[in-house]
Formats: structure tokens, C-alpha cells, sequence
């Protein structure tokens, strides 16, 4: 008996060893596998920056035209707010409309290429211009100013997390003691777990039989917000906790406090998470850490527990009670003084209208993506913090798309016939400015939402009667294989014909089979004649029409064959604006750009895309051309535009594919170009010419985009310069393509030469 | 003593003769140079002048693809070797060129460079804005800076697309740095919107020439100089491109 009992025992004892050692080797083990984690993350990367999408900056100058509204709109959304008195901090401006002034205490902003310390200015508005710029404490005359680029929106994935690292030594010491004071005011006598304080909160929580207060210590805040969930379970207190031990054990304690100040969540604007404490005094004040006041310490110590609940922007009255309960503490623990308690409880909470960031030009940023992709990865993207600069003019992009919305409403509403279910008319705006190339605006379709396909690159379409002026240019430009010297008076003729080609027959017919016969170049163009324009086409050859539309910027092939005459060939919207933008810009065709610049976390540029632009016609041929372009406005088939308010100097040509399933209009002023696309994605036909479907969506947009440019007419181009000593080398039937022809004693410069 | 001081004269004497000797006389803006009909090129004359001190120019590299410009790539770049040129057969082989102008004809032209003094009353507002930033653009590639010229000089044209001078200095910018074929397509566009203005049509065949130059296209830089000469015989750009032409030729022959 009492052999089996020692038996028994022996066997207890043996299993129970087995077991200890099999926990201690677990735990060790398990413990090991903490430490590991906390490692990684202090000594790894601990957070992913995502990039950022800018705008383009806003240029004023003295005799600029510019209105309050639209200053002011461009003011809030860069997130300046009013202020009664003088402007004395950055983000700050006052309006005296009586004075016809607008001070402006403008932000810092680091471009790509210098940094701009903001300051104070005075714009001075008479009638609807700017008159004047001057800095109001010097009176010192300003003839230009550049506002900041907008941030377009964030590349990320899942969530955004704004966050600037910030050294331990950069923080405002109050700020720091105001931080430990209400969040874990022993944090330098524990050793990452605090018994005490967990005891006290007890204690609190029993007392009231409700959750008041927390144990958890800074470092077990910073191990759950790098690593955990927010559940309040034992499950996760427990590794919590022994992870807080660990990283105590391996980590100074102004490693783990310079950690949590980055890390910690303090707000929310739109879907951008505010983290760290240089964001957040970015955010609520606009200011860096150095310039917080004592009042502002303890508005940002008190977020930390409920930053959503307690933010001045939601609630001025708990955001203040909030504060001054830190305020209180800090008095208590003496931390500040009685002086800086009393002022500190004065001090107003910043209270302006909260700049939401949201993506407001989805397309554009799709687009500008797909070109980035090419050069970075997603991963770079999404988590290298870049700062991506943009040629996106966010009120363009605005005015585009209520102009494409509105406007396809409206010819629903006019033409029910349209509905047509899951196929609904869709359209697309491109908006460039001529002469640098820049993509200002993108609508790729009618709602991002429901489809995200960018009909302004991705699609490619028939451009129809758009295509007409690059036979007409190429009349100009070669005159016709009969020996006619085409000019705007050349009378063409427009009667049914037939074109044999490669053995085919081929035979344009114009719209509702209307015909005029004798007609003068330049009514051919303004009306759109099929018919005059397929002769005129057969007489320059096909050839050379199609190679003048690539070298206005073309860049689809196009096959050599009758009907291209009539845009029968596909091309993209943006193929089509490069191409007009050409002719706006006296035959310089420009690249387009969308990226202009991209800098990485340390300002280091790592790609930069400048403004590139290539003489392809002469200014004389272009200059030709616009003035053309200009009667299809003034009386041809886009004169609809003037009648309902469009009047400034304009060139423009409809487009409407033969089968009635394109609608385009392409129209543009010396300085703004804008493209404009309607149609269905699927096969139904829309049954409308571009003058009925696209020009109004187009003069919509350009009626309110253009309203703060000056207005401008296509400048005559200077005149050839006589030189007897340089006589002309130019190919026959060439003179004027390229301006000037090269000297006889110099061989042209061919395009594909290479450097 | 007194035979000290006098040593201590006539070596101060000596110093600042010597001294004064040494150094040549500041060089006018515009050098006035040989008439065109010299056969510059062909045959170099029998006691060349010294050349003078080539402007800074970017070394002839490749390159760098437009995605992949990094900001080493936009750095002011070192001096290119004398006579790197490719076309060193070409050179040695120019054909003389005749101008058949008359000396007489070739007087410099009234400095005509400075911007703001186009801003008159009757100047529009953009251009007027567009010529204040050219000039902000034209001070920064003084100072050295291209890249920081280049994003000023972008707007000029934003604002103003008819200004010229924007274009050209946008080409001056793009020929610091580096990208030849691109100024060389911005002084065509600066060529095409200038007036009847023979000073910067002479600045414009100028800078054409140093770009063909640099591309080792020295027959064409060679026109391109001459052009501008016959312009203005005061434009150094062109006098200077001329002899550093000379020069390559000679260092070529021997």
C-alpha cells in the first residue's frame, strides 16, 4: 500500500515535472516569440507613410483677374480660416471688402525644388483684378505670389495614417509632462506594468461602478496600438502586459515615450487619420510643436483618451472642460504656474471649418497612378510617404465634372430615348493647358462610383468631324497633288463623289444627305462638309493627312485609307486634345503632364518631369488654322456656344461619328483646351451630332473656367524674317512646315536624330 | 638706412608694374570679333590669340531617361574635356564659310537684354507679370541654379505664351542642363514669337550654336555662330563659340 501510494506519487511527481518543465519551455519559448515581435517593431519599420497627391500651385500676379468668392474658396480649401483681427499666424486671413484687401498669413510649403517660409501679404483688388501685392509690415511691393499646392488625396492601403516623425528632443517639455500627467504619471518609476496605478483604477472604477480610468501605463498603450486590438479582454492584457515588460527590459524609457508620441491617434479629417503629436498641433493649430502654448499642451494631452469625442471641432464645450481638467493637474503637480494656469484658461479654442480631404478628382488620380506605376511599385506607394506634385487644378476639375454631370442630365432629360437601362450615356472631359502640356482636369466617366473606366485615356473612339482639320491642315500645309495651292478662299466642291481606292469605292455622303455644291475652303470646315472634305482629302493624299495627324500628336496608328478623312480611325480623348493643343499653341505641340515633380520623405527629387515642347507646324500654318477653327464657332457648326454666352475669342470643331454613336466637341482658347467626349460604353447609338450632345456640356465648362482668365485672342505669329544671306532650303511644297526653314548651308535637323 | 627705403621703392615699384601686366583688361561684354569672312575655321591664323575662358557647359552624357531623372542627374555638371567633340574629322574639315559682308556693317547692337526694361506702359499685365519671372528665371541661371530657373520659367509661359524671352531662357535652362535637343526645340518656339529684334535673334543662334556644339554637330555650330555674328558682331556667346571652334580645330589638326 504504501508502496503503490509512493509509486503513485512518484509517477504525480514525474508527470507534474513533465509538465512544469514542458510550460516553462513553453513559456520560454512563448516569451521568446514576444520578444522577437517587440524587436521587429521597435528596431524595424515601425509605420507606412502613404503618399501624397498634390495639385498645382496658384500663381497671382498684379493685374491678374481675380475675384473674392473664388480666392476665398481657393483660401479654405488650402485650409486658411478668417480671423477679425490682423493675420499674426500662418493659415490666417482677413477680409475688409470695403478696403477691396485681403491679408494673408501664408503657410510654409516645401516645394520640390526650394522650401517657402510663409509670411504675411496684402492682395489689393479693384473691379475684378488684382491690383496690387505688398507685405503689410514692410509696405515692400510683391509682383507675383504662389499659393500651395491642395493635397489631392493619399495613396494608402486600407487605412491613411498622417504622421510626421518627431524626435523626443523636438517636443515641448510641457507637452511631455502634460502627456504623462493624465495618461501615466509614474511612467519613469515603473517598469511597464503599474501595480499601483492599476490598484488606483480599481479603486476608481469600484468606487463609481463604472469605467473611469485605465491602468494601462504609456508603454502597454503603445505595445496595444502597434500590435493589438481594442478589445479589453484578459486574453490580450495578458501579452499586453508581458510585452510591456520586455520592451522596458530592451528599450530606454525615452525610446518607448518618443515611440508613443508618434504613434498615438489624436483626430480625424475626412479619411485621414491624424497620428502623432506634430501632426495633430499641424492639425488644431496649424503651428509646429515649438510655438504651442501652455493651453494648447493640455488640449492635446486631453485628446489622447477620446480624440474624436473631445475634438474642438465636434465639441467646443467638452474639448474645453477636457482641457482644463489637464490644465487643473498640471497646476496640481505644479508643472505650470498659477500665472500660466490663468492665461492658459483664456486661451479660445481653434474653431474653423473643418477641411475635409477627399479625393475630388478620382480619374485624374487613377491616370496619374497608372503613370507612376510604371516607375514605382504599389508597395513604394503606398508606403514610402511621397509627395507627388500634380499639373490637377482642383476648381477645373470641379467646374469639368458638374459640367459633364449636369450636362448629361440635361440631355437625358431632353431626350428620354437615352435611357437605355444598365447602358447609360456616358462622357469624358480632358482639360489642357496648351501651352505647357499640363493636364488641368480629367472626368473619365459620369460617376467614379459605378464605373471606374477613364474614358479620356482608356477608351478609344472614332473622332468623326474632329478629325477634318488635319486635312484641311494638310492642304494648307502640302496643297494638292493636282497643283492647287489651298488658302482659306479656294472653292471646293461639295457634291456626292465617289474615291476609288486600292480598287475599292469609297463614297462620303454629308449630313441628311445635304450638299452645296461650290463652296469656299473655309465654309467646308466650318459646316463640315463630308463630301468637300474627302475631295479635298484625295487631292492632298491620305498619306500625308494621316502623317500630319501624328505630328500634331496622334499617337494611335492610323490606317492610310478614305474614310480617316472623316475620323473613321480610333483615338483616344487625350490624343485629341495634345493634338488640338498644337494648333492653340501657334504649332508647338506639347507633352502631356500630368506628374510634374515626385520627392521622397527627405525632399530628395526623385523624378521630375518639365515641359517639353516641339515647333511641328509654323505659327503661320497654326495661326491659319485658329482662325479657321474660330468660324466654326463664330458661324459654323458650334456657334450655338455664342448664343448661349461663350463670347470670348475661341476655335473649336464638332464631332459625329457616321453611325451616330460619338458625340465630341474640342474647343479651346489661347491659354485653356478642353475636350469633351459623349456616348454610350456599349453598342446603342446616341443619335446625336456633337453640336447637340458635347458642345453644351463644353461651353458650360468654359463659360465658368475661363471667367478668372484674361481674355485673350490666338496672337498673329511674327513674320517671317526676309534674309538674303539665308537663302530657303525648305523641300519644295514645304516652306512654312517648320519655322524658319533651315539655312542652305545647314541640313535640316532631323526629328530622329539622335543626341 | 636710407638705402633700404630706396631698395624697398623700386621693389614696390617692380611689384606693381609686374603686377599690372600681369593682369589683362577686363574684357567688354561683347567682344568685338574678326569679320565673318575670315576663314575662322579652315585656317587658323598664324599667331592665335589666346582663347578665352569657355562658359561653363554640361559635359555630352547620355541622357538620363525622363522617368528616371534623379537629382544627381540635375546637378550643375563639370566641364567637358576641350575637343571631346565627336566630329573631330568633321572639324578638321569644315569648309571656310563666306559671308561677303563688309566689315563696316558689323557694329554690336544696343544691349537689348535687360527685361524689365520692356515692361512699358503699354505692356499687358500677364506679359509684364511673365517678363518679371524671366527675369527671376534669368538671375537663378546666373547664379547657377537651373533646376530652380526651369520651375520659374515654366510659369512665365503659363502666363504669357507669346513671351519669347521665356522661351529662350527656358532653353538656356534646358542647355545647362544638359538636354541639348530640348533647348534646341525651345529656341525654335523663342524664334518663332520674336519680333523684328536682331539682338535676340543674334542670342538665339548663339545658344543654338553652343547646343550643336555640345552635340558635336560642329558644322552647324558653326553656322549657327555665324548667324548670330552677322547680327550682331557684339555677341560673345557667338565670338566665344567661334574661337573655342578655332581652337578644337587646331588642337584636331595637331
Amino acid at each position: 500500500m504504501t508502496q503503490s501510494k509512493l509509486r503513485f506519487f512518484s509517477i504525480s511527481l514525474v508527470v507534474l515535472l513533465v509538465v512544469i518543465s514542458t510550460g516553462l519551455v513553453f513559456g520560454a519559448w512563448y516569451l521568446k516569440q514576444l520578444e522577437n515581435t517587440v524587436t521587429e517593431k521597435f528596431e524595424g519599420k515601425k509605420w507606412v507613410f502613404p503618399s501624397k497627391v498634390y495639385s498645382d500651385s496658384y500663381l497671382l500676379y498684379v493685374g491678374a483677374p481675380l475675384r473674392f468668392e473664388s480666392l476665398l474658396e481657393k483660401l479654405r480649401r488650402l485650409g486658411y480660416y478668417e480671423t477679425a483681427g490682423e493675420p499674426r499666424t500662418k493659415g490666417e486671413y482677413r477680409i475688409s471688402r470695403s478696403a477691396g484687401t485681403i491679408e494673408i498669413y501664408l503657410h510654409d510649403f516645401d516645394y520640390p525644388t526650394e522650401q517657402f517660409k510663409g509670411g504675411p501679404v496684402r492682395l489689393s483688388l479693384q473691379g475684378n483684378s488684382l491690383s496690387r501685392i505688398e507685405n503689410p509690415a514692410t509696405g515692400q511691393e510683391m509682383y507675383s505670389l504662389e499659393l500651395e499646392p491642395e493635397l489631392v488625396t493619399g495613396l494608402y492601403e486600407r487605412i491613411w495614417q498622417e504622421r510626421r516623425l518627431v524626435r523626443l528632443a523636438d517636443v515641448p517639455p510641457l507637452l511631455v509632462k502634460a502627456i504623462l500627467a493624465v495618461e501615466d504619471e509614474r511612467f519613469y518609476r515603473h517598469h511597464g506594468i503599474d501595480p499601483v496605478g492599476i490598484m488606483r483604477a480599481m479603486w476608481v472604477n469600484l468606487r463609481t461602478m463604472s469605467y473611469q480610468q485605465g491602468g494601462s501605463t504609456l508603454t502597454q498603450q503603445l505595445i496595444k496600438n502597434f500590435f493589438l486590438s481594442d478589445e479589453r479582454t484578459i486574453s490580450r492584457k495578458i501579452p499586453e502586459a508581458v510585452m510591456a515588460l520586455i520592451a522596458e527590459r530592451k528599450y530606454s524609457k525615452d525610446t518607448i515615450l518618443e515611440n508613443y508620441l508618434n504613434e498615438i491617434y489624436l483626430g480625424q479629417r475626412g479619411s485621414q487619420g491624424i497620428f502623432g503629436v506634430w501632426e495633430a498641433a499641424q492639425f488644431y493649430f496649424g503651428k509646429p510643436l515649438s510655438d504651442l502654448t501652455p493651453g494648447e499642451c493640455a488640449l492635446l494631452a486631453g485628446l489622447i483618451r477620446a480624440p474624436n469625442r473631445l475634438s474642438p471641432y465636434r465639441s467646443y464645450e467638452a474639448a474645453t472642460r477636457r482641457r482644463n481638467v489637464v490644465l487643473a493637474k498640471l497646476l496640481d503637480d505644479q508643472i505650470i504656474t498659477r500665472n500660466q494656469y490663468d492665461v492658459a484658461l483664456r486661451e479660445k479654442l481653434p474653431q474653423r471649418a473643418l477641411v475635409k480631404v477627399s479625393n475630388d478628382a478620382p480619374f485624374y488620380v487613377d491616370y496619374l497612378r497608372r503613370e507612376l506605376e510604371e516607375n514605382y511599385s504599389n508597395a513604394v506607394l503606398t508606403k514610402e510617404g511621397l509627395r507627388i506634385f500634380s499639373s490637377l487644378d482642383l476648381q477645373l476639375q470641379k467646374i469639368a465634372e458638374r459640367a459633364l454631370v449636369e450636362g448629361l442630365n440635361k440631355l437625358e432629360a431632353a431626350h428620354p430615348a437615352l435611357r437605355k437601362g444598365d447602358d447609360s450615356v456616358e462622357g469624358a472631359i480632358v482639360v489642357l493647358r496648351p501651352q505647357t502640356g499640363e493636364i488641368k482636369a480629367m472626368v473619365g466617366g459620369r460617376s467614379y462610383a459605378k464605373s471606374q473606366f477613364n474614358r479620356v485615356f482608356q477608351a478609344k473612339r472614332q473622332p468623326g468631324s474632329v478629325f477634318k482639320p488635319f486635312v484641311y491642315l494638310a492642304a494648307l500645309m502640302y496643297g494638292g497633288q493636282s497643283g492647287i495651292k489651298y488658302t482659306p478662299d479656294t472653292i471646293v466642291n461639295d457634291s456626292q463623289f465617289t474615291w476609288t481606292y486600292d480598287g475599292r469605292d469609297w463614297q462620303p455622303s454629308n449630313y441628311r444627305n445635304e450638299y452645296f455644291g461650290a463652296v469656299t475652303f473655309r465654309r467646308a470646315l466650318e459646316n463640315s462638309l463630308n463630301s468637300a472634305t474627302s475631295r479635298v482629302a484625295q487631292d492632298v493624299g491620305i498619306r500625308r493627312v494621316r502623317d500630319v495627324a501624328h505630328r500634331l500628336g496622334i499617337q494611335s496608328s492610323l490606317p492610310a485609307v478614305p474614310s480617316l478623312a472623316l475620323g473613321a480611325a480610333e483615338v483616344t480623348p487625350l490624343e485629341v486634345a495634345v493634338a488640338y493643343s498644337t494648333l492653340a499653341n501657334g504649332g508647338v505641340r506639347p507633352r502631356p503632364l500630368a506628374v510634374r515633380n515626385v520627392i521622397d520623405q527627405n525632399t530628395k527629387v526623385l523624378e521630375k518631369r518639365d515641359v517639353r515642347s516641339e515647333q511641328v507646324i509654323s505659327p503661320q500654318l497654326a495661326f491659319m488654322m485658329n482662325d479657321l477653327l474660330k468660324g466654326v464657332l463664330d458661324r459654323g457648326t458650334g456657334a450655338m456656344a455664342r448664343r448661349w454666352g461663350f463670347t470670348r475669342p475661341a476655335a473649336g470643331k464638332t464631332g459625329t461619328t457616321n453611325d451616330y454613336k460619338d458625340a465630341w466637341f474640342v474647343g479651346y482658347t489661347p491659354d485653356l483646351l478642353a475636350v469633351v467626349w459623349v456616348g454610350f460604353d456599349g453598342p446603342s447609338k446616341l443619335n446625336l451630332s456633337g453640336a447637340e450632345a458635347a458642345l453644351p456640356i463644353w461651353t458650360e465648362f468654359m463659360k465658368s473656367a475661363t471667367a478668372n482668365m484674361p481674355v485673350t485672342d490666338f496672337p498673329p505669329p511674327a513674320p517671317m524674317p526676309a534674309n538674303e544671306d539665308n537663302p530657303s532650303s525648305c523641300p519644295p511644297g514645304q516652306e512654312g512646315l517648320l519655322a524658319p526653314c533651315p539655312p542652305a548651308a545647314v541640313p535640316a535637323r532631323a526629328s530622329s536624330e539622335p543626341l | 638706412m636710407a638705402g633700404f627705403s630706396r631698395i624697398y621703392f623700386f621693389a614696390s615699384v617692380i611689384a606693381v608694374v609686374v603686377a599690372c601686366s600681369a593682369c589683362e583688361p577686363p574684357r567688354p561684354y561683347r567682344l568685338p570679333v574678326p569679320p565673318s569672312n575670315n576663314p575662322v575655321l579652315r585656317t587658323p591664323p598664324p599667331a592665335p590669340p589666346p582663347p578665352p575662358a569657355p562658359p561653363p557647359e554640361p559635359p555630352r552624357k547620355p541622357l538620363p531617361l525622363e522617368g528616371t531623372i534623379r537629382e544627381q542627374d540635375l546637378q550643375d555638371k563639370p566641364l567637358p574635356p576641350r575637343g571631346a567633340a565627336k566630329e573631330t574629322k568633321e572639324s578638321a574639315s569644315l569648309p571656310s564659310t563666306s559671308e561677303g559682308r563688309a566689315a563696316s556693317d558689323l557694329t554690336p547692337l544696343p544691349d537689348d537684354s535687360s527685361l524689365l526694361a520692356k515692361i512699358t506702359p503699354g505692356v499687358t499685365p500677364q506679359r509684364a507679370a511673365s517678363l518679371r519671372l524671366t527675369e527671376e528665371g534669368k538671375k537663378l541661371l546666373d547664379a547657377g541654379d537651373p533646376v530652380k530657373a526651369l520651375a520659374r520659367l515654366e510659369k512665365t509661359i503659363v502666363i504669357d505664351s507669346t513671351n519669347p524671352y521665356g522661351y529662350f531662357y527656358l532653353a538656356k535652362a534646358q542647355y545647362r542642363l544638359g538636354r541639348y535637343r530640348e533647348s534646341l526645340n525651345f529656341l525654335d518656339i523663342a524664334e518663332s514669337r520674336l519680333g523684328n529684334e536682331p539682338f535676340w535673334i543674334a542670342e538665339i543662334h548663339a545658344l543654338r550654336g553652343d547646343n550643336y556644339r555640345a552635340l558635336g554637330q560642329l558644322q552647324r555650330a558653326e553656322g549657327s555662330y555665324q548667324q548670330a555674328v552677322r547680327l550682331n558682331s557684339g555677341n560673345r556667346t557667338a565670338a566665344d563659340g567661334l574661337l573655342r571652334l578655332q581652337n578644337d580645330s587646331s588642337t584636331a589638326g595637331k
